[in-house]
């Protein structure tokens, strides 16, 4: 099985995290990385320049319709939702709020879902709300594969544990072996 | 909320194609999709079949379905920097070489967030008497709304929050009055404002507008709708006038990408580029 690309949800606790996954990736990395993070409405600048500083692939805040190409990772911009459009380009969206969140993690992951089907992986970390948990669902139910971050691993754990609550995952695991998981992926 | 496939988005598009002679089949898919679930949740509609049957059965749905698709701004004030820009520079040197009055459109209101936050910085400025303000709806049920002024309490806090940031010395309070569920905004700012109804393809677009207002609209169309409404865009601008898109919104097609020139590429301004 070969998949196409890596999708990841994160709230309050999930920076570090998310740095150090970026830090592990190969520039060789053969998937497409989508990061939806909750993150401050009028703070434009700063957050893509700070996950970029130490990751192992380019990182950058998407245009609308930007093309998706692998080995480059794509952070949901402020105050807009991040979708996937059907032909491998992103869409952006400012619909309202879902889970009091623009961009929210449940409509990027069910767009990733219906665009990549089997080849996803949707992978959620730690965070204080319920978010992404709807969106997990949807990547399991499109037979992608599903990542939870421990909650013991976790800075704070509502995030995963409504996760964990709505859909029986394939993994749940650390931060390190997350990063084991997906620097073996070809 | 329901979940609608390829195939059932085709039978909405090519309905309401036939019944209403509206092409949504030049919208993007994936977020035509969202509003389309998002609108059947609103009704307790299950599937396609069901919202076609609505919109055959209630022709005056129609008008409020075109408001409901079109997504309203998210708050007054989105991207301060952008009306700072605006009121700092933009109109700055705009006040000092008037002569008549200038134009402005903005081509797709929904809820008016846009007009009243324009409308207000140029009422601070003291200008608002020296411009002809053309404010485009799909629907009337959306020029009924702006009209009446309505507002969502829900926006109001990071509406001051962003006004906040234009350093006017003023509160935005003066210009909305809260209620017990939701808030009104001042209507003497859009008495003089000219109204009209602009179908998908925009046609019968004004001319000899000077400045167009017409951010994250364009993230709801493809490639080829864009590239023919920007041609409008083109058109209805005076020469030199200038664009704001979205700040996540890019100008590039094959035919518009070289009609328009940056002004400031922060806030995605553009100006028209005058062909010689």
């Amino acid at each position: 099985m070969s998949y196409k690309a890596v999708i990841i949800g994160g709230s309050a606790g999930s920076f570090q995290v998310v740095t150090r996954i970026l830090n592990a990736l190969p520039v060789t990395f053969p998937m497409t990385v989508l990061l939806c993070l909750h993150r401050l409405k009028h703070v434009r600048s700063g957050f893509v320049e700070a996950l970029s500083m130490k990751s192992g692939i380019p990182v950058e805040e998407p245009f609308d319709k930007d093309i998706l190409r692998p080995g480059r990772a794509y952070l949901a911009p402020a105050n807009y939702h991040m979708y996937v459009e059907l032909a491998n380009r992103i869409a952006l969206s400012t619909e309202d709020t879902v889970n009091h969140s623009r961009p929210s993690i449940d409509l990027s992951f069910i767009t990733a879902a219906n665009a990549y089907r089997e080849k996803l992986i949707g992978i959620i970390l730690s965070g204080a709300n319920r978010d992404g948990a709807m969106g997990l669902k949807k990547v399991h139910d499109s037979r992608g594969i599903t990542i939870v971050q421990d909650p013991a691993d976790c800075e704070v754990k509502t995030m995963t544990q409504a996760a964990l609550q709505l859909t029986n995952v394939d993994f749940v695991y650390t931060t390190d072996q997350i990063i084991n998981f997906l620097v073996k992926l070809r | 909320m329901p979940d609608i496939g390829i195939i059932e988005m085709r039978e909405i598009i090519a309905a309401i194609r036939s019944g209403f002679n509206y092409d949504f089949g030049n919208y993007a898919l994936t977020s035509l999709k969202q509003r389309l679930e998002w609108i059947m949740g609103l009704y307790n509609i299950d599937d396609a079949p069901g919202l076609i049957a609505k919109l055959h059965n209630d022709r005056n749905y129609f008008d409020v379905f075109l408001h409901e698709l079109n997504v309203p701004s998210t708050e007054m004030f989105r991207d301060p920097p952008v009306w700072r820009w605006l009121k700092d520079e933009y109109f700055r040197i705009m006040a000092s070489r008037i002569t008549e009055k200038i134009r402005i459109w903005l081509p797709a209101c929904v809820s008016g967030g846009e007009l009243f936050s324009l409308a207000i910085l140029l009422s601070e400025a003291g200008m608002l008497d020296k411009v002809q303000i053309i404010a485009s709806c799909q629907s009337n049920k959306s020029i009924e709304l702006i009209r009446s002024g309505f507002y969502n309490l829900k926006k109001m806090e990071v509406s001051e929050e962003n006004y906040k940031c234009l350093n006017t010395n003023t509160q935005l309070s003066k210009y909305i009055r809260p209620g017990l569920n939701w808030a009104f905004r001042d209507t003497r700012l859009i008495q003089h404002v000219e109204f009209n109804i602009l179908n998908i393809n925009f046609d019968n677009a004004p001319k000899n507008i000077r400045l167009i207002l017409f951010r994250n609209s364009m993230i709801y169309y493809n490639f080829s709708h864009q590239d023919r409404i920007l041609h409008v865009m083109f058109n209805a601008l005076s020469p030199s006038g200038n664009i704001l898109i979205g700040i996540r919104e890019k100008i590039s097609g094959i035919n518009t990408g070289r009609d328009f020139e940056f002004v400031n590429e922060t806030e995605s301004v553009y100006r028209k580029r005058n062909l010689s």
